[in-house]
């Protein structure tokens, strides 16, 4: 070997031999580590020295980690200094250990012919290598000194571009990550579009989501009005009972949150089934659901784009499942509508159409249902001996049970119609059946009437239905039919029906109502169209014929509520002829 | 429909499943009726073959990460092969490789399950 000092290059072309190989070594190397170590195996094999260690610097935490080292058996790679070097220490291609102002504490070596150097690319500082002494413990020579440097640019070269390969590669593979979970998201919406099956939805949530974040325990609960019930799981020991998942639903955020030992103590469940974090799902800011995981099985914690592509995952099944339940009720909705439709064609079956003709009488009579099925009715029709009945009644309520209960009370009329019993009688019967069969809370208000044609007689009970109003042919006041008893089904009979009869002259007009008429209401002034308007309606058509009549009262109360009928409206009108 | 099939052979005394077409959130229920119908005939030495998987989603992995532990709790596993580069790097990107074992090719799966039944 040439111990001659040659300012001009490498000393030997061994030296430069040792250069390039390294050079090429390393230029396609993206192990940080091989890298390092290369470095110091091959300078303390080249210049026999057996203590060698390089410090990586990190200009964030301005600290310096021992990366490697070797012969120093004292120190641990990974140890992290705390350690002020001068800006022109930086700048330095080497410094000697000993020059007063050691780089780092004289514990790792103070040994003379010690050297420290600089791992520097063109701009930037990058660490240090430390070369103890030689094994002749001579100090290094400039050509030396030189090859070492040579050496050091190549490998420090090589480490700059293996980070930024790994960075470059982590971002990558994060890159990839996002992508992922994009189609996944895309692959999903597509997918919950097309279901209308509840349980499927939730199933491939949750192998979306146990896929994605590489978990194995899942839950979901979900809000249902205010049903509150597990739709999914996966990996649990056990499932949660009713008051274990109302519990969780509550008690967690409308966000994410980490299950802590606080609410680990309150929920044993949560605790036992090992379940990291809570995640509550809101449409429009009211919570409708609420996704628990496991830890990750990889043991990796959650970041929070995880919880991100949970929540928007989530978000999507959720508003899925929503739709499954709207789906329902309105199918449910529409089969109710239905059944209204139908029973309201029951029901206006079961009153008489066409309205028969009373021999010796005009007659109009109609109902004007306020909702699809109700509670008002009349009748007509004929007696066994030969006379005409007619009949009004309002039950009490609305809607189906009402309609329910004004069937019941046509078939009894029509029952009782052939059996030889006076009026009051049959009255009698109708009340204690009716009393029997419904709640006290139900009962008719009723008025029905015998016409006697030959004789023009009126024979009828009033059972605390409103009064029908009769205005004689020569008169401008009204007489109440109001005798008869209490109303229908409200006690058993004590006192008996009281029947009476009325005299009627030609033109006298007879106007039976259900409360539908006087109790319509006016939209802003909140008054009832009452019995003085009813009275005044009647007087202004008096002269017309039944159905005109009826027109008219029914056009009057209807202009007066602005056409909002709030109740079922009957009328039933007579006029006796000449 | 989409094209997604299963076929299930028997091989070594092993229940090998060869996956075909696209495993994604539609067809993921139908590996997990196969999965269930062999965990409950207590058949649980499972070998999956991906050779002619052209596409993997979250939803088909997640099918194996909800029947990995009922598959090992009654002394089986379920070992994946013959992935392509594409359903490998899915596999990868999310830790998959740490929870199972993947081979390159089916033999090498029956070789150790042969082994470790020894």
């Amino acid at each position: 070997m040439n111990n001659s000092d040659n300012s001009n290059g490498f000393q030997s072309s061994f030296e430069l031999k040792t250069v390039l190989e390294t050079s090429r070594l390393l230029v396609e190397s993206r192990d940080t580590s091989f890298i390092l170590n290369n470095l110091l195996l091959m300078l303390m094999g080249r210049l026999l020295v057996s203590k060698a260690a390089i410090f990586v610097y990190d200009p964030v935490s301005e600290k310096y980690s021992l990366k490697k080292a070797k012969g120093f058996p004292e120190h641990s790679e990974g140890n992290e200094y705390e350690v002020i070097t001068h800006a022109e220490q930086k700048k330095l291609s080497h410094l000697p250990v000993r020059d007063g102002q050691n780089v780092f504490p004289e514990s790792l070596t103070d040994e003379e012919n010690s050297l420290y150097f600089n791992l520097r690319t063109s701009n930037n500082h990058h660490g240090f290598l430390l070369l103890g002494p030689k094994a002749n413990n001579k100090p290094y020579e400039k050509h030396e000194i030189e090859f070492v440097e040579g050496l050091s640019i190549i490998s420090t070269a090589a480490l700059v571009n293996s980070e930024l390969f790994n960075e470059l590669n982590k971002t990558y593979r994060n890159l990839d990550r996002r992508i992922h979970e994009l189609n996944t998201l895309f692959d999903l919406s597509k997918e919950f579009n097309l279901l209308v099956d509840r349980e499927k939805i939730s199933r491939i949530f949750k192998f979306a989501l146990l896929g994605q974040l590489f978990i194995r325990k899942f839950f979901l609960i979900y809000k249902n009005q205010d049903e509150i019930s597990l739709l999914a799981s996966s990996g649990l020991s056990t499932e949660p009972d009713a008051g274990q998942i109302e519990q969780i639903f509550s008690d967690s955020d409308q966000e994410v949150m980490l299950i802590d030992d606080e609410f680990r103590q309150n929920n044993p469940w949560v605790q036992e089934n090992e379940i990291v974090a809570l995640i509550g799902i809101s449409i429009q800011n009211e919570k409708v659901a609420v996704i628990g995981v496991g830890e990750r099985v990889n043991k990796i914690p959650f970041s929070e784009n995880d919880f991100n592509f949970l929540k928007s995952l989530a978000n999507l099944a959720v508003i899925s499942i929503q739709k499954t339940y709207f789906l329902e009720e309105r199918i449910d909705k529409e089969r109710m509508e239905e059944e209204l439709s139908i029973a309201k064609s029951i029901q206006e079956g079961l009153l008489p159409d066409p309205i028969p003709q009373i021999p010796g009488a005009d007659l109009a009579a109609k109902t004007i249902s306020s909702r699809e099925v109700g509670g008002d009715y009349f009748d007509i029709a004929e007696s066994p001996d030969g006379n005409s009945i007619f009949a009004i009644a309002d039950v009490t309520g609305k809607g189906v049970p009402a309609a329910l209960l004004m069937a019941n009370m046509q078939s009894m009329l029509h029952l009782l119609l052939p059996v030889d019993i006076s009026f009051a009688e049959a009255t009698e019967r109708i009340n204690s059946i009716i009393f029997k069969n419904t709640p006290p809370d139900k009962f008719i208000t009723f008025f029905w009437a015998k016409y006697l044609s030959d004789h023009k007689i009126l024979r009828y009970v009033n059972a605390g239905h409103n009064p029908p109003l009769l205005l004689r042919h020569n008169s401008d006041t009204f007489e109440e039919l109001d005798k008869g008893g209490l109303l229908l089904g409200a006690l058993e009979t004590i006192a008996p029906y009281e029947q009476s009869d009325v005299q009627l002259n030609p033109n006298d007009l007879l106007v039976c109502y259900t409360d539908g008429v006087d109790e319509a209401m006016h939209p802003i002034d909140q008054e009832e169209f009452g019995t003085d308007r009813l009275r005044k309606s009647i007087l202004k058509y008096r002269d017309k014929s039944c159905a005109e009549i009826l027109d008219g009262i029914v056009q009057d109360v209807k202009s007066f509520s602005n056409n909002r009928l709030t109740d079922d409206l009957t009328l039933l009108i007579l006029k006796a002829c000449e | 429909m989409k094209n997604f099939k299963i076929n299930h052979r028997n091989k070594s005394g092993l229940e090998v499943l060869d996956l075909q077409g696209e495993l994604d959130a539609h067809t993921a229920s139908q590996l997990e009726d196969v999965l269930k119908n062999l965990i409950n005939s207590n058949k649980s030495n499972i070998i999956v073959n991906f050779k002619d998987l052209d596409y993997i989603a979250s939803a088909g992995l997640g099918v194996f990460m909800a029947y990995i532990e009922d598959v090992r709790s009654i002394g089986g596993d379920i070992k994946l092969t013959n992935m392509n580069d594409k359903v490998y790097n899915v596999f990868d990107l999310l830790g998959f490789p740490t929870l199972y074992d993947i081979f390159e090719d089916e033999h090498h799966a029956i070789d150790k399950f042969i082994n470790d039944n020894e």
